[in-house]
């Protein structure tokens, strides 16, 4: 009983690290420019993806995968940031628009990776073993625990590089009005595009990683945006530490659902959860009053 | 607002354009030879109605609703359920179809328009894949992947053939296109367009907002959903592929390159989007990435649209020709100088 329980708790934990990293990414660059990037969860795709290429095709020692699926997530997210939102944000576009501007970029790289890697889903080797570790009475693998250390490793370094450093002073101001911050000598779109990198870089490891855990597949993006997006408005958007703690939450509860009740109701459930949320608490259970503000 | 997609709806237009619209849609099948052809018509008109709602809300109301695939495949499926297993008659399933689609807008309405609009995009976007994965995976009720079939329409005994479903389509088509125009045109879509310009501005005014933005998000859904009908009764079958994201891109696709706020941009756009993969061969495997540069490329030079090209121009022209609206300009001029 406890057994199964603790054991579906690891789960939850597990793919809430990878929803707590997404809603991490979306809040890092929801709080600096104001927009929800729907191609977020595109980069845990092309990181998983572009992890067979390295790993299988090419045959690469993983260090070096590991760098190569860093290049090609901030290569993409440059893209995006010269593409899609700099251009918009300079023909002055609400953010409305921006946001469906990153919604086409989502469909770009689904289409671009489509293309690539066609439809059938891929085998991701694993970084790191899979052979069983024992935590008590708990078994596990050093490939899902390096995603549990993952999250709460760029957990840390969010806070450190956004509390403790001037540059994530910079980050801050332009969050809360990115004209005054121009005017005190900041960058706004450099801060932009550093948000935009960083959370690339953040989910395409997250993809790697994931990747031999789930089941790599080029449709499997806009699913992963979407939970991301739940567990950070379930935790509060505005605040990155918030959003993260919202995925935990999701990943949990749908491990619960799942395993006590069956997967089919685990989604719809907790989507009815989240709009209740919404109702009582519409900024979200940690959020402050951000929501409301345009 | 520079870069915005608002173009101010002319006051007093006349209905020429849509009963040219309309006249064009009820000469199509004279014209047209093959079967083939007058399923495309059909799917134009599926595809026009559909994102007429998506115009209304998000064009005009400032509102994104990206779930409307979903209520799309609902209204299909309810269309062909209640006929099947509870045995209504074609119209009251019709009704009850519209019924439940528009309780499920305001369900999700309710809490989310409240809100910032990214809300309603992502909640609703959350809402299409789990009824996707619900339709997929609850194969005692939905029927899985092969999905359900739609008993065919039938007018005093006899099934109905393709023309005369054509025809059907075309009247709720035509019926759409009426309601878009004239909800544009009234006061309803002055406050419309208020909301999506300024929604502290439009409060200001005495509009009410979140009642204004949930009955357009029920609009839209009771539109998608009449597609969706519309779409059961041309192909007798509902599958999951209905609410699949490539439905959505679609949708996209067709709002933004026909023009967001225009009145005839969703006709422009699903003319384009069903014809060109009639034109270009091998355009399957890239029809996604294609879709997507179209949007993006639409979205940065021409976020009017096709048909914001020659709207534009002539309530432009009528503004120019119309001597009170010179000598309110010369008026501003002066005071600005």
């Amino acid at each position: 009983m406890l057994m199964t329980l603790s054991y579906l708790l690891l789960a939850g934990l597990t793919n809430g690290s990878v929803y707590g990293l997404i809603a991490l990414s979306l809040s890092v660059i929801y709080s600096a420019s104001r927009v929800i990037n729907f191609a977020q969860g595109e980069f845990v795709m092309l990181g998983a993806m572009s992890a067979v290429l390295f790993l299988v095709t090419l045959a690469l020692p993983w260090p070096v995968a590991l760098v190569a699926v860093i290049v090609v997530s901030v290569v993409v997210a440059l893209g995006l940031d010269h593409g899609i939102y700099r251009p918009l944000v300079r023909r002055k576009a609400e953010p409305l628009t921006i946001m469906i501007g990153t919604l086409a970029g989502a469909i770009v790289i689904y289409g671009s990776a489509f293309l690539i890697w066609g439809p059938e889903p891929r085998f991701v080797p694993p970084v790191l073993s899979l052979a069983p570790i024992r935590l008590g009475f708990l078994i596990s693998n050093a490939q899902q625990l390096s995603l549990i250390v993952l999250f709460f490793g760029f957990l840390a370094l969010t806070w450190f590089i956004l509390y403790r450093t001037r540059f994530g002073l910079s980050v801050r101001a332009t969050g809360v009005d990115p004209k005054v911050a121009l005017l005190m000598g900041i960058r706004s779109e450099r801060i932009v595009q550093f948000t935009f990198i960083y959370s690339a870089a953040m989910s395409g490891i997250a993809g790697m990683m994931i990747g031999p855990l789930l089941g790599a597949h080029v449709s499997m993006g806009i699913l992963i945006t979407v939970k991301g997006f739940m567990a950070a408005i379930l935790g509060g958007l505005g605040s990155p530490f918030a959003a993260a703690a919202g995925g935990l939450a999701i990943g949990m509860l749908e491990a619960l659902m799942a395993g006590y009740g069956t997967s089919l109701y685990a989604e719809p459930a907790i989507f009815v959860l989240i709009l209740m949320v919404l109702i009582v608490r519409p900024y979200g259970l940690l959020g402050d009053y951000e929501a409301e503000r345009r | 607002m520079a870069h915005s997609r608002h173009i101010e709806a002319p006051r007093a237009p006349t209905l020429l354009p849509v009963a040219v619209f309309i006249a064009l849609g009820a000469l199509l099948p004279l014209l047209l030879s093959s079967g083939f052809h007058v399923r495309l018509a059909m799917l134009i008109w599926i595809y026009a109605i559909l994102c007429m709602g998506f115009n209304l809300l998000y064009g005009f109301t400032g509102q994104i609703s990206l779930g409307l695939p979903a209520f799309y495949a609902i209204g299909a499926y309810g269309f062909g359920m209640l006929q099947t297993m509870l045995g209504f008659p074609p119209l009251l399933a019709f009704a009850g179809t519209l019924a439940i689609v528009a309780l499920l807008s305001l369900l999700i309405g309710l809490p989310l328009l409240r809100l910032r609009t990214h809300y309603l995009a992502m909640a609703t976007l959350a809402f299409m894949l789990i009824q996707n994965g619900v339709a997929n995976r609850w194969i005692g009720f939905t029927g899985g992947q092969s999905g359900i079939a739609v008993p065919p329409l039938e007018w005093a005994g006899e099934t109905l053939g393709r023309t005369e479903i054509y025809y059907v389509v075309l009247v709720m088509a035509s019926l759409t296109l009426l309601l878009h125009d004239f909800l544009i045109r009234s006061h309803i879509g002055r406050a419309m367009q208020a909301i999506r310009d300024d929604e502290t501005a439009a409060q200001a005014l005495g509009i009410r907002v979140t009642r204004y933005k949930l009955r357009i998000l029920v609009v839209s859904g009771v539109l998608a959903g009449v597609a969706g009908v519309c779409f059961g009764i041309t192909s007798l079958r509902v599958d999951p592929s209905l609410s699949e994201f490539h439905v959505l891109v679609s949708v996209l696709t067709i709002v933004v390159m026909g023009g967001l706020g225009t009145r005839f941009g969703p006709i422009v756009g699903s003319v384009i989007v069903v014809l060109l993969p009639q034109f270009l061969t091998s355009f399957g495997a890239f029809e996604t990435v294609i879709y997507g540069v179209f949007i993006l490329v639409f979205l940065l030079f021409m976020p009017h649209g096709l048909s914001g090209l020659f709207e534009r121009r002539r309530w432009s022209l009528r503004r120019r020709s119309s001597p009170q609206a010179d000598a309110q300009a010369r008026e501003m001029r002066r005071s600005a100088e």
